[in-house]
């Protein structure tokens, strides 16, 4: 429906000219009210992520490089970790699954199926080989390792939010 | 018999008094004019209709199964409310207060079996409910909304399910949660962000516990109540419950035209019967061809009421609600197990947590609400199957579906990639497994059913029987063939 002071004509001569129109006033004023609301929706999403945690460590003490002897792997259960020392040295290798963070179990001797010592997941199925290779399930990636140092008291600590390379030894 | 009169010489006075009818404004009604009326002014009444047409009131139309699920969700409120006296969300006194409940307070035990079997039963049905919609067209316009609607509650009625049983803080209970939570991490770039949202943190612990609580017990019904409110609401405003077109009793003399009531000359009409419109609501029904809704649909619903809680009832004296060991975060059971109705998604989070978790579910709701915006076809509303043809569709869909799935597993576990290709990629595991076969099978088998019968709704009935055969066979196999290490496993070895 065609408005007064719509048409080219009218505008011009309109007493109105230079006067904000009403539906410019109230979309302006809508636009801002929504504008409004995203600050405090922002808001609420922030606060649900906490800027403190009171959760585990992750720097973790295992003992001494005595405890463990060449040739073995070592499950801590409660550290959801494997200590494994051969002749280059020791290595952390962390037992959380990486398909859906199970723990795996310990690692088991070759069979007839896996031909080489395997650790396996009870939730899906997945299998692990020492070095953190999947063998079978459906894992994505392989385990992963953490960082092992020797803190001034003569105790290995794992950090277990530094992952490093499978090749990366404490030398002991 | 002086007490008799004395009695009713009481009641009268109660009843006649102006407090008793400043609450109920109307007697108890004596003729069906009455009872519409009551129908229609009372609050909890008038979510009914003031009458019924008698084809929704056929048990072997609906088998009543949404009214049965709401009657669940009631008990799971009331039973929930009282629970909650005795449950504190903290990680160190959570499993202790499960044995409270079981051992020190009066039937805590039988709260939390009804609480349980209840939360089950609610699940099976709003499936089976969903089902029933499908299979009898029911989502039709206008209807197509309130199936979305159906959808997003089933949606949280699995996610009350889920939030439920990890309250108990037991073993089921943290690996549920670490499992859920890791799949909620796959999606790519917000995973993570998602996974911290839910869990307050990094690790499994007391934030994890408290944001499950506060989903379960406030978020999650306050979202479930108010969906409930539309979805009725959609369906009294969309025309009552759908229903077979057909000949009805008493239709003989009240003229039709095009398909839409007219008031007849001779009749003297009440406010309800002539409301006009262009709803479905006034659309070909005519007064004379339904019933009062009291008490034909009333008095159906209140036994039903009770059958329900009595089932409901017997279910918690007989069978105990599962209580697993104290959670233990260093070990998971062998095997961990997810409830019945997940165990078809863990077996396909068994092949790939990204395609099993996150695609297959997220395309499944999408193709469940996008039913009736794909299959606009208006045939068959109220007909199970629609037809012979589709009956013929369901039915192989359902059967073909077994050896299919069957031999897709046997295949994976003889010739799965990781066999071959020990350092394949995830990328191929994820694009070569059982799930992602089946999904494009059952994709390609609804395109071909569609293109060969030139009927969306066939695809359909071929897309839906396949999806639900499938997966009821993924939920049995989980079930009684999976052991430790999720290896294959005989349940009676």
């Amino acid at each position: 429906m065609p408005k007064p002071g719509s048409s080219p004509e009218s505008i011009d001569n309109s007493p109105d000219k230079g006067r904000i129109s009403r539906r410019v006033l109230l979309g302006t004023g809508w636009c801002g009210f929504l504008l409004s609301i995203v600050g405090p929706a922002l808001a609420n999403i922030r606060f649900l992520f906490p800027n403190v945690v009171y959760e585990g460590p992750t720097l973790l003490k295992v003992g001494r490089p005595e405890d463990y002897a060449s040739g073995t792997i070592t499950f801590l259960d409660e550290q959801r970790l494997f200590i494994m020392r051969d002749p280059e040295g020791l290595r952390a290798l962390s037992a959380i699954c990486t398909h859906l963070r199970c723990t795996t179990g310990p690692f088991m001797p070759p069979t007839a199926e896996w031909k080489e010592d395997h650790s396996r997941c009870p939730c899906h199925g997945s299998i692990f080989a020492k070095d953190g290779r999947v063998l079978q399930g459906p894992a994505p990636r392989p385990l992963e390792f953490y960082r092992v140092s020797l803190a001034p008291d003569g105790r290995l600590v794992v950090d277990t939010a530094a992952v490093v390379d499978k090749g990366d030894v404490l030398k002991v | 018999m002086m007490t008799d009169g004395r009695t009713s010489g009481i009641i009268h006075r109660v009843t006649g008094s102006r407090l008793w009818k400043s609450v109920f404004r109307h007697g108890y009604p004596a003729t069906d004019l009455d009872r519409m009326s009551a129908m229609f002014t009372n609050f909890f009444l008038h979510l009914l209709p003031a009458k019924v047409h008698p084809n929704s009131l056929r048990l072997t139309y609906t088998w009543a199964l949404g009214m049965v699920t709401f009657y669940l969700m009631v008990i799971q409120f009331v039973t929930g409310f009282l629970l909650m006296f005795f449950y504190i969300p903290v990680t160190d006194l959570a499993y202790h207060n499960m044995k409270d409940l079981q051992f020190a307070v009066s039937f805590g035990l039988l709260l939390r079996n009804m609480h349980r079997w209840a939360a089950h039963g609610m699940v099976a049905l709003v499936f089976l409910h969903m089902g029933r919609v499908f299979y009898t067209a029911s989502y039709r316009p206008p209807r197509e909304f309130n199936w979305t609607m159906g959808v997003l509650l089933w949606l949280v009625t699995l996610f009350l399910s889920f939030t439920g049983y990890l309250l108990p803080w037991d073993q089921l209970a943290f690996w549920a949660i670490t499992v859920g939570t890791s799949i909620a991490g796959y999606p790519p770039w917000i995973g993570e962000t998602i996974r911290t949202l839910m869990l307050g943190g990094h690790q499994v612990g007391q934030g994890a516990l408290l944001r499950f609580y506060v989903l379960h017990v406030a978020i999650l019904p306050a979202m479930l109540c108010l969906l409930v409110a539309i979805h009725f609401w959609r369906v009294r405003k969309d025309g009552g419950l759908s229903r077979p077109e057909g000949p009805s009793p008493k239709s003989t003399a009240i003229p039709v035209a095009g398909g839409r009531f007219v008031p007849g000359p001779q009749k003297t009409y009440t406010l309800m019967e002539v409301v006009r419109g262009t709803s479905p609501m006034v659309g070909a029904q005519r007064p004379e061809d339904e019933v009062p809704a009291w008490p034909h649909l009333l008095f159906r619903l209140i036994v039903l009421f009770q059958v329900v809680l009595g089932v409901v009832v017997l279910l918690a004296i007989v069978f105990d609600a599962p209580l697993e060991e104290l959670a233990n975060p260093t070990h998971p059971p062998n095997p961990a197990k997810a409830p019945w109705y997940f165990l078809g998604l863990q077996e396909l989070v068994s092949y790939s947590a990204l395609v099993g978790g996150v695609v297959i579910p997220g395309l499944l709701v999408l193709g469940l609400m996008g039913i009736p915006y794909i299959d606009r076809a208006r045939e068959g509303e109220g007909i199970w199957f629609t037809s012979a043809l589709g009956k013929r569709i369901a039915a192989w869909s359902f059967v073909g579906t077994i050896p299919y799935t069957m031999g897709l597993l046997f295949l994976n576990a003889r010739f799965g990639v990781r066999r071959f290709a020990p350092e394949a990629p995830q990328g191929v595991v994820d694009l070569l497994n059982p799930a992602t076969l089946l999904l494009a099978a059952i994709v390609a088998f609804s395109v071909i059913v569609g293109w060969r019968t030139g009927s969306r709704r066939m695809a359909a009935i071929a897309l839906f029987s396949a999806f639900v055969s499938a997966y009821v066979l993924l939920m049995i196999i989980g079930t009684c063939f999976r052991g430790p290490n999720w290896d294959w496993a005989l349940p009676w070895l």
